[in-house]
């Protein structure tokens, strides 16, 4: 009863729609009915939500982190997942999101139903931005390791050793980099690269960096009948062994071209994140399954 | 040119026949008035006699579509005979053939592509209706390469979203045998060499259909496994004559081409059959080795459901291999990998002759041995991507003053 009172006095303060009434807010903090709130009491009220908010959502990533400790598969993913939806201390929300469980992109399936399987990721393909123009042949004259063929393609080929990767960097500035096993180290490779540029004496700056493709791999460990997979998945595959002795599985959602061998061996492509490739290999693993007790 | 009957209007009997611009009118040349006037239209009399033309050969299908469309409708149309097909696949294939050249990404494409375009699409028409046609075949009719051809089937299929089934074995097996020249006499083939077709067909079939069944054709060419199954089966109908021909004899006097697979087909097909002999109680006493299992193929082929589920390990649940159980799979538990040797006790000891081996694709029993690249080592997870980088790891991959003069010199010598 109390509370309704508050909820209407507040309501001319405060935008409509945010839900005051949670579980975790005690009642009677700092709300005293007042039919214009000051500004200080209103961040006060939104600063007590969004403590109690990461307090909860620390304790649910612990637990689930618990969890998933057993099978040890994707820790990494499931770390990156609390940074990302945890709101950043000093920005103060309009609309405080409502106190749900944090809901990670891969849904924690039992041990039981996952494949247990996790694909490697085996090349990452990166872009970014040098922000200037270059001059190739300075750059194939001063630098190691550097190879410059204008006849054959108009970039210059560098590559440096750790981590192993590979660069071309075009006249107008922009640089591809491949190579890389993961998107940590193609952003580590594609920094020495600028470094590199910057030292030959251009006003290299990193702008735009972006992760355009992911390559993983993995294997299933037994042998799969690709011209059954092609008939009961016709819409999404493609098998011509005339042309290629795998099946061309084209996955919608996540949207990943999948290579699929009668080894049993899986190649993944076209991912933006690493999630896709794990969650596109989780939806084909029971498929693949289903071919397996064939004779 | 006078005509019959008389004036209404006068009487006169002089009515003539002329033309006003381009209506012909029966007039009285007395008085002026007009009789009748001609028809703009013909009877359906008149026209059930003249010949029906059909749009296509009609210049207005000309006047519409640009040059290069006709011709390439013209080459479809020319392969669609070639090949002998009903003509139903020749609307399919025109029309196919028209959607794609309107799509963007084909609209622009070099010449050479838009012939090969025809070809796909025709290739493709076949396919959707099991007609057993290759792209050797099509790649010979066009005079193309195989990697161009490919390209294009894929954008084809990809950009106008067609669903291609896929090539039907038992079918293809009958139009490649149609090419063989060994069914009927000829100068050049001793008289013992030609066979039968019917019986022919039927065995080279239940070969390649064993071959399937032991995961030889998954994965791998049809062409060259259909060669050596036909082979295969000429030698198992008389096995006293045709012992000593060798494959690329036999190749040569069919008629055919003999793909350089095939040898490996050959061999693995004879490995499988070896293992059956193993298993069928009337051979277990002979020594029996490539040349002599073929007189038994008959046998072997006649009783191959039994024989393949004694001689072959058929895959169980829990993978059996060692390297798979160190893994550490969490979906492979102590109880199923019991279970497992008891069913299969030579499992793991594969090398050892005459037990059964597991049935598995060959790319799996001889596996290559290939660089497996190490997984990623904690160092490398701990990368964050945003450590700081020392200028001594930048300037190693910088020339000094002097490098860069010796380059240069060296440069202007080359």
């Amino acid at each position: 009863m109390n509370n309704a009172r508050t909820d209407r006095s507040l309501e001319g303060a405060m935008t409509p729609g945010i839900p005051i009434f949670s579980p975790m807010m005690p009642y009677g903090t700092g709300l005293t009915p007042q039919p214009v709130q000051s500004t200080n009491s209103l961040s006060i009220l939104e600063e007590q939500q969004r403590q109690q908010q990461q307090q909860q959502a620390a304790q649910q990533s612990t637990s689930q982190q618990a969890t998933q400790g057993t099978s040890g598969q994707t820790p990494q993913l499931f770390h990156s997942q609390t940074l990302t939806t945890a709101p950043l201390p000093g920005t103060t929300p309009l609309y405080p999101s409502p106190m749900t469980p944090m809901t990670p992109i891969t849904p924690a399936t039992p041990a039981s139903e996952s494949s247990g399987i996790v694909p490697q990721l085996q090349n990452i393909v990166s872009t970014v931005n040098l922000g200037c123009k270059l001059d190739l042949k300075t750059i194939a004259l001063r630098a190691r390791n550097a190879e410059y063929n204008p006849k054959r393609f108009a970039a210059v080929i560098m590559r440096i050793r750790e981590p192993r990767t590979t660069a071309l960097i075009f006249s107008s500035g922009k640089m591809v980099c491949t190579g890389a096993k993961s998107e940590e180290q193609s952003r580590l490779a594609a920094r020495k690269y600028a470094r590199v540029v910057q030292k030959l004496g251009f006003p290299a700056k990193f702008l735009d960096f972006k992760i355009q493709n992911m390559v993983g791999s993995c294997d299933v460990k037994f042998p799969i009948r690709l011209e059954g997979l092609v008939l009961t998945h016709q819409q999404f595959s493609s098998y011509e062994p005339e042309l290629f002795p795998g099946l061309i599985y084209r996955m919608i959602k996540p949207r990943i071209v999948l290579l699929i061998f009668v080894s049993g061996k899986v190649v993944l492509t076209g991912a933006k994140v690493r999630a896709e490739i794990y969650e596109a290999f989780e939806n084909i693993y029971p498929i693949l399954k289903g071919f397996r007790k064939t004779t | 040119m006078a005509a019959r009957g008389s004036c209404p209007g006068c009487g006169s009997a002089a009515l003539v026949e002329d033309a006003h611009y381009a209506q012909q009118q029966l007039v009285c040349a007395a008085c002026g008035c007009v009789l009748a006037e001609g028809l703009l239209t013909t009877t359906y009399a008149e026209e059930e006699h003249l010949r029906e033309v059909a749009y296509s050969q009609s210049t207005g299908q000309k006047e519409q579509l640009s040059r290069c469309l006709q011709r390439g409708i013209r080459r479809v149309q020319d392969l669609c005979k070639v090949l002998h097909l009903p003509t139903v696949f020749e609307e399919t294939a025109v029309s196919y053939f028209q959607r794609a050249l309107q799509h963007p990404s084909f609209h622009l494409v070099s010449l050479e592509k838009k012939e090969l375009l025809g070809g796909c699409c025709v290739f493709v028409t076949c396919r959707q209706h099991n007609w057993p046609l290759t792209m050797g075949t099509i790649c010979s009719l066009l005079y193309a390469k195989q990697e161009l051809f490919a390209g294009v089937y894929l954008s084809l299929q990809k950009e106008l979203g067609l669903s291609v089934p896929a090539l039907s074995l038992g079918d293809l097996v009958k139009t490649h045998l149609n090419s063989f020249r060994l069914f009927q006499h000829a100068a050049d083939i001793p008289a013992s060499f030609v066979e039968d077709k019917e019986k022919m067909v039927a065995r080279t079939m239940q070969i390649v259909e064993l071959a399937s069944e032991t995961w030889l054709v998954t994965g791998r060419h049809p062409v060259p496994i259909v060669t050596a199954a036909a082979f295969l089966s000429w030698q198992s109908l008389q096995p006293a004559a045709r012992l000593t021909c060798t494959f690329a004899r036999f190749c040569k006097l069919a008629g055919v081409d003999l793909p350089a697979p095939a040898h490996l087909r050959l061999k693995e097909l004879l490995e499988i059959l070896l293992r059956m002999a193993s298993q069928l109680a009337w051979l277990r006493v002979f020594n029996m080795d490539k040349k002599t299992v073929i007189k038994h193929i008959g046998d072997l082929l006649q009783h191959r459901i039994f024989l393949l589920k004694n001689a072959f390990c058929l895959e169980d649940e829990e993978e059996p291999r060692a390297v798979a159980a160190g893994e550490g799979s969490p979906g492979s538990p102590a109880a199923g990998g019991a279970a497992q040797e008891e069913g299969c006790p030579s499992e793991g000891k594969r090398q050892r002759e005459g037990g059964p081996r597991p049935l598995l694709p060959p790319c799996l029993l001889n596996p290559r041995k290939r660089l497996r690249t190490a997984a990623p080592s904690a160092s490398d997870s701990a990368i964050t991507g945003d450590e700081p980088i020392s200028d001594s790891e930048i300037e190693q991959y910088l020339r000094g003053p002097e490098e860069i003069r010796a380059f240069r010199k060296a440069k202007a010598w080359l």
